[in-house]
């Protein structure tokens, strides 16, 4: 068992697929205590039943509908006339567009490739110093995971069964003191450098709002809808995925429905189907540890070894910040997830507040070597190399650390609406 | 080759039209219940469970156009170091492995459809026939990883 684990860490390192890994260690495993494969199909049937899996699909249509209309474009000229006064100016309208771009298109690198390449040439045209332009932008790419919809929140909520209306809020406070503590950092980092920034135009701000009143829109008939009980979460999926494609295709007139939509339908199903197929074999796996009662091990061994919550914090930081490093967010959060919860139940961690710690060190692992996907994304996209884009992207990591214990040992950021 | 490649070819079309059909009608059923529920107060019986089916539906042809398009996740922490002659000779070797675990699970996948459908009551067979999608999606993956572990991909042509 031991040889085949090793052998099978070693093949995912060297690059196969992650579900063909996880498919073949429940395999061994299966085989290995004497139960029948098949066992591992009734558990992937079982997704079948899962009440919000609907909203993956139909949001993550959203995201793509947006990313391939004009919303990039609309986005930075709505926030430059909105914000592009503020100190720090263009660097505050980075944030607050890749924040609410990211919130739709899944953190999956489209905000880099579709906002960074506008945004860079600018950035640096009004004298922003390279490497503060490349580490914003680098990291920017996961900025606004923590907003609804995310399909990060999303994942999160199917797999470990907590309410997703409840994490969505518990996203807001936290998402929001990242955006201001970088947009702080930007605004000193313009006035050191000099940056100019324009000042506020009435007629332009109300021109860029009229023109992307459709995007503004949005997110406040989800939260809306979702929280003034009009519809469900899986509903309220449908109905943007139907706006957007609504707005792009007869209001914005951005998308030719007849030409693109099979392409954006394929798109999404790829997107989609990448990350779900490893939640499908997963569960086989998790499912024979848990019988195997692998969570109750740690935890037995966990009781022993951490006898305080604070202590146990700090090795989950720890934990995740290296999880983080290693694997990407959709993946971490079907392994590691269901493992986690039983063990954070036990020392009184809140499941909504272990979500959003989950997923902030998760956000951070997005700009760490060596799986950071934001750094590949970003060294394709500006041509740079990697380790370059690392250490330009040091301060924001940083600052994002102190985030990081803000969100872990503050838990009201997270849970104030109780 | 050229009948691989014509193969390959045919596949992928045959996914991206069931993928997008399956995304397609996901979102028309979800949108019919919201009309159904809010407007008539009244909805289709077991379009909640075809819908979820649907997104099985989505997970399998999408993940089988994804081995076409390199978009599986992969961890690859080592081979992002490894010089491209030592990647592109790992590469079918890789697709292979990935081929052989999917055909493990179509294999266990056939079995457990055979025993849903013998002992599925007849008022549930048409659940059982939706969830054909699962031998067959494996099977899809597993066609798939074999013609590109054969076929190979562009940069390893030459070598």
């Amino acid at each position: 068992m031991i040889i085949a684990i090793v052998l099978l860490v070693a093949l995912a390192l060297l690059g196969l697929p992650l579900f063909a890994v996880l498919g073949a260690g429940s395999l061994v495993y299966a085989r290995e205590s004497g139960l029948d494969a098949a066992l591992l199909i009734i558990e992937l049937n079982r997704l079948a039943t899962s009440p919000n899996l609907t909203t993956i699909p139909l949001f993550t249509f959203a995201g793509v509908v947006l990313a391939a209309g004009g919303a990039p474009q609309r986005l930075i000229r709505l926030f430059n006339a909105l914000l592009g006064w503020l100190p720090g100016g263009l660097a505050v309208v980075t944030i607050a567009a890749c924040a609410f771009f990211t919130s739709f298109s899944g953190a999956s690198g489209v905000t880099i490739l579709a906002l960074g390449g506008l945004l860079y040439p600018v950035l640096t045209k009004v004298h922003y110093p390279e490497r503060f332009s490349l580490g914003l932008l680098t990291t920017s790419g996961s900025l606004g995971l923590l907003f609804a919809p995310s399909l990060a929140i999303l994942l999160y909520g199917i797999v470990s069964g907590v309410n997703i209306d409840e994490l969505f809020l518990a996203g807001i406070v936290p998402g929001t003191v990242l955006m201001v503590m970088l947009g702080t950092y930007a605004a000193v980092t313009g006035r050191r450098f000099g940056v100019s920034h324009h000042a506020f135009a009435w007629h332009v701000a109300l021109r860029a709002v009229r023109a992307s009143v459709g995007d503004i829109l949005l997110p406040i008939l989800i939260v809306v809808g979702i929280f003034g009980g009009f519809v469900t979460v899986s509903e309220a999926a449908a109905c943007t995925a139907l706006y957007v494609l609504v707005m792009e295709t007869w209001v914005h007139r951005s998308i030719d429905l007849q030409a693109q939509l099979g392409a954006l339908l394929a798109d999404t199903a790829v997107l989609v189907g990448s990350i779900l197929i490893i939640l499908g074999v997963a569960m086989g796996l998790t499912n024979l540890m848990i019988d195997a009662q692998l969570p109750m091990q740690l935890l037995e061994w966990m009781e022993g070894s951490i006898d305080s919550h604070i202590k146990f914090l700090i090795l989950l930081n720890i934990f995740l910040l290296l999880v983080g490093a290693m694997m990407d967010i959709f993946s971490a959060t079907v392994v590691i997830v269901p493992l986690l919860l039983p063990l954070a139940q036990r020392f009184g961690i809140d499941p909504v507040h272990l979500g959003i710690i989950f997923l902030a060190n998760l956000e951070i692992g997005y700009s760490t070597p060596p799986v950071g996907i934001n750094l590949f994304i970003a060294s394709q996209r500006f041509e740079k190399p990697i380790l370059g884009l690392f250490r330009a992207t040091l301060p924001f990591l940083a600052l994002m650390l102190v985030w990081l214990l803000l969100v872990t040992y503050l838990p009201t950021l997270s849970l104030w609406w109780r | 080759m050229h009948l691989l490649n014509k193969l390959r070819a045919f596949l992928v079309q045959l996914e991206t039209w069931l993928a997008a059909g399956s995304l397609l009608l996901l979102l028309l059923l979800a949108l019919l219940q919201i009309v159904a529920r809010n407007l008539f107060d009244t909805g289709f019986a077991g379009a909640d469970t075809l819908s979820r089916y649907l997104v099985l539906y989505v997970m399998f042809f999408g993940a089988a156009l994804a081995v076409e398009r390199e978009r599986h996740i992969r961890i690859d922490v080592c081979s992002a170091f490894l010089p491209a002659r030592a990647r592109a000779r790992l590469y079918r070797p890789l697709q292979a492995l990935a081929a052989a675990v999917c055909l493990l699970l179509t294999v266990a996948a056939v079995r457990y459809w055979r025993d849903a459908w013998q002992y599925a009551p007849d008022h549930e067979r048409w659940l059982v026939l939706t969830a054909l999608v699962i031998p067959l999606g494996f099977g899809l993956l597993c066609t798939q990883f074999v013609l590109t572990a054969l076929l190979g991909r562009e940069p390893d042509e030459p070598a």
